[in-house]
């Protein structure tokens, strides 16, 4: 079986410092990390490859070149093959303009099976699963907290999704895309000593635009259909609060107001 | 005149009629023609209230099917040529409206939880960084205006009502997914957190104590809910986590017990009558939004506010 994992590699977000009055974001660059829910996704397809060991997984990911350490780190793990999608012309892309990046490569290489987190940390839209899936004409499911490993081949993938009321078990014929999120639990194996040694550094391919061909004007900025002007601080009314202590005057003043309010 | 397309909610169908608000704040009053789709059988809460309502036939196409819904939301454009389509972001909702956009090659804003209007812009806002910044977007090229809306960010007054024409889609669906339900689990949990008046939520500070709460939130015939930590933590479920990542409640009451009142979690309280809040820290944020200030340690606090109630109650 032929699994490729599309994962982000995205800043750490509690790194980030947004500075407001001058409308910039600080610290976009200090820490990258794989996005957590594509660390499960991974996870999962690794153990899919540790008991079949015919089983290829190819790691592929569009982002800028600082993303390459982090790409590195998982070819140290069981991954086949690593792909990092980097040109300057793709930054500032939207999901529209990524999904197709993506979609382009993806469409020449050969799989049964997309993997992909459900929700990126700095993102967080969940477009790209999905206009990846409609890019390549796929079915695609969000949220998936279990994938079934005896139901998992070429022909049909079996999963649980969970919602707020629900756990639903579906099958979909592969090839499909299969999003799975952090409550799944997947883990990543960690990377032995030896492996943690080894020099990865001409094992990651790197694609560009060379290699894909998009317009300029079709990527990047240019291809986005949405445009951020502003960027506001979140504000929230302000109380004229009331502090008491934890003793018998604070609870009074608590079951009082519970009691003229009407919630005893 | 404008014309709007609105995408059922399918978990609460009586909520789509507050996505007429965003069609409201884009448009003004009287100044667009509503059109609802709909895949359920049970239309009467939106009449009166939609110029039109679609209803998909009995049939046509699985109600789990992002891929097929999306091809009837397309032809359906095709139709009408939309200025604006509304999908609510609910977990179906979050699987077709980026495949919609794709398939009409137009942008769209993810989680949106308001409308500015400057100058002759539409400024379409929602959360970004994680909650972090609000950012304000406009839409640019040609395709409809297209957006996921942030389920409770919006609430919509009725005007007066319309005269509502009901209407049928009946052609096959050409792309139907490959994809069958085998079986469906109820969840123990629920009870929905937004539908309560009064919500008895815990943070990190009441990580040992959380099981105390149901009692003091029984005592209010309210419902317990939770910061994001004490759900990573495994604490409490997902379903009642409150905040930027989880649900946008809007009770009369809020009690944040030893929550700290970060963004994010911030992010998940609209439009609250009274807030109280417990924390040992005097000086957390959570603390200079609230109606009263509990300064000490909320394990405590409840056992004496119980004590309190069960001696007025006898
Ligand atoms: C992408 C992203 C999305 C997120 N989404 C959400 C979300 O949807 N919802 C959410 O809640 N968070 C969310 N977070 C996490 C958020 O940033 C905070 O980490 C989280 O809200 C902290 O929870 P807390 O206030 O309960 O815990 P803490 O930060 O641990 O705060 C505990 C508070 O309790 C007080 N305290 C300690 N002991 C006691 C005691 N004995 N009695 C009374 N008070 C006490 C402390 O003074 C402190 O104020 C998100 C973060 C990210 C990065
Ligand atoms: N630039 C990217 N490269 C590869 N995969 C991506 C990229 N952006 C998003 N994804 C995938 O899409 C998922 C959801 O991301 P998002 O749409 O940003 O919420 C992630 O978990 C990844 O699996």
């Amino acid at each position: 079986m032929k699994i490729i994992c599309v994962v982000k590699i995205v800043p750490d977000v509690d790194s980030i410092v947004c500075d407001v009055e001058n409308n910039i974001l600080t610290g976009n660059a200090a820490r990258m990390m794989l996005n957590p829910d594509d660390a499960c996704a991974l996870a999962f397809a690794l153990g899919v490859k540790a008991s079949d060991p015919d089983c290829f997984v190819e790691v592929v990911s569009m982002g800028p070149m600082s993303a390459r350490p982090r790409m590195e780190d998982l070819l140290r793990l069981a991954v086949d093959r690593g792909t990092l999608i980097s040109d300057p012309v793709f930054e500032g892309s939207d999901t529209l303009v990524t999904s197709a990046v993506l979609g382009r490569y993806i469409a020449t290489r050969p799989f049964d099976c997309l993997l992909t987190g459900s929700h990126s940390l700095d993102g967080g839209t969940a477009h790209v699963p999905v206009q990846l899936a409609e890019t390549l004409g796929l079915d695609q499911m969000l949220g998936i907290i279990r994938i079934d490993p005896h139901r998992f081949d070429s022909t049909r993938a079996v999963f649980e999704v969970e919602d707020d009321k629900t756990v639903t078990t579906y099958e979909m014929a592969m090839p499909g895309v299969l999003s799975v999120t952090r409550q799944s639990g997947y883990k990543l194996p960690y990377v032995t000593l030896s492996d943690m040694r080894r020099d990865v550094s001409d094992e990651l391919a790197i694609i560009t635009n060379q290699d894909l061909c998009f317009s300029e004007t079709d990527v990047g900025p240019a291809g986005s259909r949405t445009k951020v002007v502003n960027r506001y601080p979140q504000t929230y009314e302000k109380k004229d609060r009331h502090i008491v202590g934890n003793d018998e005057a604070g609870i009074s003043c608590v079951f009082n107001f519970l009691k003229q309010k009407g919630f005893l | 005149m404008k014309k709007t397309c609105i995408f059922q909610d399918t978990e609460k169908t009586q909520n789509t009629t507050d996505l007429l608000e965003v069609s409201e704040r884009m448009y003004g009053r009287g100044q667009f023609e509503s059109h609802a789709v709909l895949l359920a059988d049970s239309f009467d809460p939106l009449m009166g209230s939609f110029h039109h309502i679609i209803r998909v036939a009995k049939g046509l196409v699985d109600c789990y099917d992002p891929r097929g819904i999306c091809d009837i939301l397309e032809n359906l454009h095709k139709k009408n040529r939309f200025d604006s389509i509304l999908i609510p972001g609910t977990s179906l909702g979050e699987m077709i409206a980026p495949r919609l956009a794709k398939r009409l090659r137009t942008g769209l804003v993810a989680g949106v939880t308001d409308i500015k209007k400057e100058g002759g812009h539409i400024e379409i806002i929602r959360p970004a960084f994680s909650g972090k910044i609000l950012e304000g977007v406009l839409h640019t090229g040609n395709g409809p205006v297209m957006m996921s809306i942030r389920p409770n960010a919006f609430e919509y007054t009725p005007g007066d009502p319309l005269q509502t024409v009901v209407s049928a889609y009946t052609e096959p669906v050409s792309s139907p997914s490959a994809v069958t339900r085998l079986h469906v689990k109820e969840n123990q949990q629920t009870c929905d957190i937004r539908d309560s008046e009064v919500l008895i939520a815990g943070g990190g500070g009441v990580k040992e104590s959380f099981p105390e709460l149901y009692r003091l939130a029984d005592a209010l015939k309210g419902r317990v809910a939770a910061s994001r930590k004490l759900v990573d933590q495994g604490i409490a479920p997902r379903s009642i986590q409150v905040g930027q990542s989880g649900k946008t409640v809007s009770p009369r009451l809020y009690m944040a017990l030893g929550i700290h009142g970060s963004m994010q979690h911030m992010a998940g309280l609209r439009h609250i009558e009274s807030l109280i809040s417990v924390n040992t820290a005097a000086n957390a944020p959570i603390c200079s939004l609230s109606d009263i200030v509990v300064h000490g340690d909320a394990g405590k606090f409840i056992d004496r506010l119980m004590k309190k109630i069960a001696v007025y109650r006898s």
